[in-house]
């Protein structure tokens, strides 16, 4: 993500302000603004992010050390952090969450990479599908999760239905009630959300490689297997791995498809950390703000390192030249 | 790897299609991918214009008669017109707002030197990877202080914040990309910097602002988490949390819940087939480059 940074133009231009040295005081470099008209600029965005964004974020770390009971604060010290260490609950919240977010991106991505690669084999309807294969991606979580609690239904849902009529009804389950199936289950509507947006990306990326690289390969007879493994993942490798990043934020943090899905049931086999820090804080009556902050706090500084962590090691690979 | 040389040269118009499958299979494979992706969606709007006995005898038949006053009993009598509103409120302020307060900030960061202009961007931009409980808890509390909690100004403020990242980020990147010497002649025909953001920045930049638009639009509308903890009063609700409520209260009622989820679902249905593109490019605006 930080390599976003780079097209930010300041410095690119650098050369062409030096070239233009103001003639008279009345035409300043434009380059330059005077600090009230920074501020009229600056000020309300920055007020908006330092009101609602940077104070809630330090408020919540600092009450993490405090137990919160309405208008009662207790400081606590490291209480909290110490009950989180040896909170079974939470440890299983992690596990799950870490499952999906390092596993199912995976899962997006090749699915997305093989869509594209689909449309760009040259099927009729492209245009069509693309658009069709991209619908989910504007429903709300709420919407998919409705949809996907009928389709997972026991007594009627498509799933269990289409196992029954291929003879298959032992397996017939309630996939979202069943300890075992209901990560799964989540993961996989999840990843039907989101598979049409890794494979938009994927197809532009796609479409802008180099032609000639590509008709090279078709001159040398290079079946789909090779160009595939040997060409297009190597040099969609980028946006692969962009796409992997952007999936894996958006995973640390879900929460709303499993609190309407299942509420982090049954067993807490689909429990994040997100359901998590939502039923400690304002669903189970604990009326304690302080502890859920501290899973808070401790969660941002997880996310903050693991997302600086991937693209340390996402850059460190060298990039193809093309 | 036999196929390689069974590369006939008759198929160049199209592309090659991968030999291990054939046109056939390959058929079959996108056929099912897209009922798999429509297929609930068409089940769900079957459903909408059903009613629940209906649905109970058969979930999967086809509507008859199409009982079109489904729509209207949720409307007017379960509420979905308030929640419809109020979401449409909150949201469409909230995409206002923040696309204004984003454009100008996006503007200085990419236009002007001064000292500290990278940290401010970089500021901005870093809290794109929070995670919401990080304000969440917080925010919960600050609101109630202000009595602001279980009010749509306070969920407006807060929905402002949450896209103020984004649309900074977006929009800084297509701002730097505006060439400077508009700026230079600008300045020579003695326009103010106001007025080069008025009448400049934002006419130029307006395909950005349009992309932006959308994606915030979406987002929001879409949003959960934080309504559902900022918002109590049922009279308040927004559309998301206004059908989970409903859910939780009419469980069985299948047909009604269907024809609430289209409620919520057909103003974006209706934009995206106008606006496909626009809407598929203003949703992956942040990862394709």
């Amino acid at each position: 993500m930080s390599d976003m940074a780079k097209h930010a133009g300041t410095d690119v231009e650098a050369p062409a302000r030096a070239s233009r040295a103001p003639r008279t005081r009345r035409f300043s470099d434009p380059r330059r603004a005077s600090f009230p008209v920074l501020l009229v600029f600056l000020v309300p965005a920055l007020a908006i992010y330092f009101g609602l964004t940077a104070y809630p974020a330090f408020r919540t770390i600092y009450d993490s050390f405090f137990t919160i009971e309405g208008m009662e604060r207790i400081p606590v010290g490291f209480a909290n952090y110490v009950a989180l260490w040896q909170d079974e609950t939470f440890w299983v919240a992690v596990r799950n969450t870490f499952i999906w977010a390092f596993v199912a991106p995976i899962l997006d991505v090749a699915t997305g990479l093989l869509l594209a690669l689909a449309l760009y084999a040259g099927v009729p309807f492209a245009r069509f599908l693309r658009i069709a294969w991209f619908t989910p991606v504007l429903l709300s979580y709420v919407v998919v999760a409705i949809l996907w609690m009928w389709i997972y239904n026991y007594d009627w849902g498509v799933v269990n239905e289409l196992l029954r009529a291929m003879g298959l009804g032992d397996l017939a389950r309630s996939w979202l009630g069943d300890p075992n199936t209901a990560l799964a289950a989540v993961i996989v509507t999840h990843a039907w959300k989101w598979a049409g947006f890794n494979m938009v990306v994927c197809l532009a990326a796609i479409h802008s490689l180099p032609r000639e690289v590509l008709e090279a390969s078709e001159l040398d007879n290079c079946g789909w297997g090779a160009k595939l493994r040997y060409m297009i993942v190597p040099m969609l490798k980028p946006t692969l791995l962009n796409l992997y990043v952007l999936a894996f934020i958006g995973k640390m943090k879900v929460f709303d498809l499993v609190w309407i899905m299942t509420g982090g049931g049954p067993l807490w086999a689909t429990e994040t950390v997100s359901t998590y820090v939502y039923k400690r804080a304002f669903n189970w009556n604990t009326f304690d703000l302080g502890y859920p902050s501290a899973i808070a706090a401790v969660w941002f500084g997880v996310v903050c390192a693991a997302v600086i962590l991937l693209n340390k090691i996402f850059k460190s690979k060298d990039r193809l030249e093309y | 790897m036999t196929y390689q040389n069974a590369q006939p040269h008759g198929i160049k118009p199209f592309k090659p299609l991968p030999r291990l499958f054939g046109r056939g299979a390959l058929a079959l494979v996108i056929g099912a991918y897209t009922v798999y992706t429509l297929g609930p969606f068409l089940w769900l709007a079957t459903m909408s214009v059903r009613n629940t006995g209906e649905i109970s005898a058969d979930h999967y038949a086809w509507p008859s008669p199409f009982r079109w006053e489904q729509f209207r009993v949720a409307w007017v009598d379960s509420a979905f017109d308030t929640y419809f509103w109020n979401s449409a409120i909150v949201v469409v302020t909230a995409v206002a707002v923040v696309t204004l307060v984003g454009a100008a900030a996006a503007h200085a960061l990419a236009r002007y030197r001064f000292r500290g202009n990278r940290i401010i961007y970089g500021i901005l931009f870093s809290s794109i990877i929070f995670p919401p409980q990080i304000t969440l808890i917080s925010l919960y509390q600050i609101l109630v202080d202000y009595n602001l909690y279980n009010s749509l100004t306070g969920l407006t403020l807060v929905y402002i914040s949450l896209q103020l990242p984004l649309t900074v980020y977006l929009l800084e990147g297509f701002f730097a990309r505006i060439p400077q010497d508009l700026f230079d002649a600008a300045k020579m025909d003695g326009y103010g910097d106001i007025e080069i953001f008025r009448r400049i920045v934002l006419p130029i930049g307006m395909p950005a602002i349009a992309t932006t638009l959308i994606l915030n639009f979406i987002q929001l509308w879409n949003e959960f988490l934080f309504a559902v903890v900022l918002i109590s009063d049922p009279e308040k609700r927004t559309l998301p949390i206004g059908i989970r409520a409903f859910m939780g209260d009419h469980f069985q009622d299948i047909g009604m819940i269907a024809a609430g989820v289209m409620i919520s679902v057909i103003p974006v249905i209706i934009a995206y087939a106008f606006f496909s593109e626009k809407l598929i490019r203003g949703m992956t605006a942040g990862a394709v480059k």
